[in-house]
């Protein structure tokens, strides 16, 4: 079993008559990526802010490498990096190489001890081309792996990155997640991550917490997650859209959803997968494709929310 | 050691800041050369030849303390506003140096770059016009610094309140008013105005330079505790401010 690097307990903040977040205990461990999924307010963001110290929580502990965030916050921060604002965390009149050597300047780090993981940042980053260029001119995704870059630079063994993809196209996304994995495996980090992009989170963390209204309600494994909400759907590609008659019709024999030209039906028994053939029949709605699916982390994610509010 | 790599991020920020903005670095450059050719022509007909040095170096060291006394009371407030807009504000809380000290480095760097560029005009404008001062710079500049440091103290607890509040442009604007005032106040031998922050200073480098008044010791000590005294006292206020920005997550919105 891996050392624990953080290692968060009864974690309570409020806000006047919001509370923010309401007894949540979770570990990290070294060399883990952990995912926090919720929704927008469920507390992700302060959870991650309460163990940098930027919010100061009212009850519980955080303990980071076995020290204290409430007693010895900047000892913490020595070996702590973190994307907050996504790219907005770096300046964007300078060039990368300049945000870089500010970053590790204002840490007390000189110029001569970040070059070489500076050029390394920015090879492995694809930014050696435009790392003397203003950041303003970038595209998103540029801006983005800039301040991913920053975050790394006085290499710090813990990571805290709040929705590092978020606006970011699938592409970027998955470029930013091979670079992440990487830079795990090769120098053992720690990562804890926040992100609604359920497709990135599933395939980088192991584990995941999802937090709802500031609550932890579900700690698992990605693997234990989806076996425990382990379904299968048929998904049908129509000729054209289903009317809302037609999803009627087919809702009597299980759940079902539509986007565009596509429906997802659950069918309570594979018995009823006669029936439905029939109701499309009767419909006179041509059947392009058909085919079972299983349901993937987002699915799972509404299930848990929902299975939580009601 | 740390302290200095600071103070070398925050220089070169300055210079790349200055650099990337060279159209306003220019015209700011282009101002304040107008300013010493407005002074120095400006003596010179309304005086005539007959005029001494003395009104020249009175409203120079005047231009200095005032453009120094601005920079160090607005500085602190100023970047954490710009800071909190861009989204940096919470990476400057990220550094185990501390946003105090980043913050501090800050001011005095700017104070450093803004007497750079005075000394820079200053030469222009007397090669320009061929008219020599006698000015002890050395001097001047070490007790603008000295007695703007109670300033850079008010601009910490500016810089406080504008965690949690944001927009201090207003307040800032009234305080830099009172300022005018302030700067002319009687302080030696002792009278009650010497203990509010920069008046002491203020009127002894005035005096110092333009009259020649020689002071004791014991005053610049005076003017040192002041200066501390107010430092520390805007430190632990930014402090308190900045335990409640944390308390109520202000640190980054805006």
């Amino acid at each position: 079993m891996s050392q624990i690097c953080i290692r968060v307990k009864d974690l309570v903040k409020t806000y006047k008559d919001l509370t923010a977040l309401n007894r949540i205990s979770f570990d990290v461990r070294a060399g883990e990526i952990l995912g926090i999924l919720g929704p927008n307010g469920s507390g992700k963001t302060t959870t991650l802010k309460s163990i940098l110290g930027i919010i100061e929580f009212d009850e519980g502990s955080i303990e980071v490498n076995g020290i204290s965030v409430k007693r010895q916050r900047k000892e913490i921060l020595k070996n702590v990096g973190a994307i907050l604002e996504g790219a907005r965390n770096i300046y964007w009149h300078l060039s990368p190489r300049e945000n870089l050597t500010y970053f590790a300047g204002i840490r007390g780090i000189p110029d001569k001890a970040i070059s070489e993981r500076a050029d390394y940042l920015l090879e492995s980053l694809e930014l050696s081309d435009v790392a003397d260029k203003e950041i303003r001119q970038f595209s998103s995704g540029m801006k983005q792996k800039c301040a991913l870059a920053c975050a790394f630079i006085y290499n710090p063994s813990i990571l805290l990155l709040d929705e590092p993809t978020l606006g970011l196209d699938v592409e970027i996304s998955r470029t930013i997640r091979d670079w992440l994995l990487n830079i795990v495996e090769e120098e053992g980090k720690t990562i804890l991550i926040t992100s609604h992009n359920m497709d990135f989170i599933e395939s980088i963390c192991e584990r995941i917490l999802i937090i709802r209204r500031g609550e932890i309600i579900s700690h698992e494994t990605v693997k234990s997650l989806k076996e425990k909400f382990a379904r299968k759907y048929f998904r049908m590609d129509l000729e054209r859209e289903p009317q809302s008659r037609l999803l009627d019709e087919i809702s009597t024999l299980g759940n079902v959803s539509a986007s565009g030209c596509s429906i997802k039906v659950e069918l309570e028994t594979v018995n009823h997968l006669i029936p439905l053939m029939k109701i499309l029949h009767e419909a006179d709605t041509k059947l392009l494709d058909f085919h079972t699916v299983e349901n993937d982390l987002e699915d799972i994610f509404l299930e848990v929310i929902r299975e939580e509010t009601e | 050691m740390k302290m200095l790599h600071l103070m070398a991020a925050e220089g070169k920020m300055l210079y790349w800041t200055l650099r990337r903005y060279l159209f306003n670095t220019l015209m700011g450059f282009g101002v304040m050369f107008l300013i010493f050719m407005g002074m120095f022509w400006g003596i010179k007909t309304i005086g005539g030849t007959g005029v001494t040095g003395d009104s020249l170096d009175s409203m120079l060291v005047g231009y200095v303390l005032w453009v120094s006394a601005m920079l160090a009371l607005q500085n602190t407030g100023t970047e954490i506003t710009s800071e909190s807009q861009r989204g940096t504000l919470e990476q400057l809380y990220l550094s185990p140096m501390g946003a105090d000290k980043i913050f501090f480095v800050k001011a005095v760097m700017n104070m450093v770059f803004n007497f750079i560029f005075i000394t820079a005009m200053l030469y222009i404008s007397m090669a320009a016009t061929g008219r020599w001062m006698n000015i002890n710079l050395l001097y001047l500049y070490a007790m603008v610094l000295l007695s703007t440091l109670s300033l850079v103290g008010i601009s910490f607890m500016m810089g406080g309140i504008g965690l949690i509040h944001k927009r201090i442009g207003s307040v800032n604007g009234i305080l830099s008013f009172g300022l005018i005032g302030l700067m002319f106040l009687p302080t030696f031998p002792i009278t009650p105005y010497a203990f509010l922050p920069f008046v002491a200073g203020a009127a002894t480098v005035r005096n110092g330079i333009v009259r020649g008044h020689v002071y004791p010791v014991w005053w610049y000590l005076f003017i040192a505790g002041n200066s501390l005294l107010y430092l520390v006292l805007g430190l632990m206020i930014f402090s308190k401010m900045e335990k409640k920005a944390r308390r109520l997550n202000k640190m980054g919105q805006y």
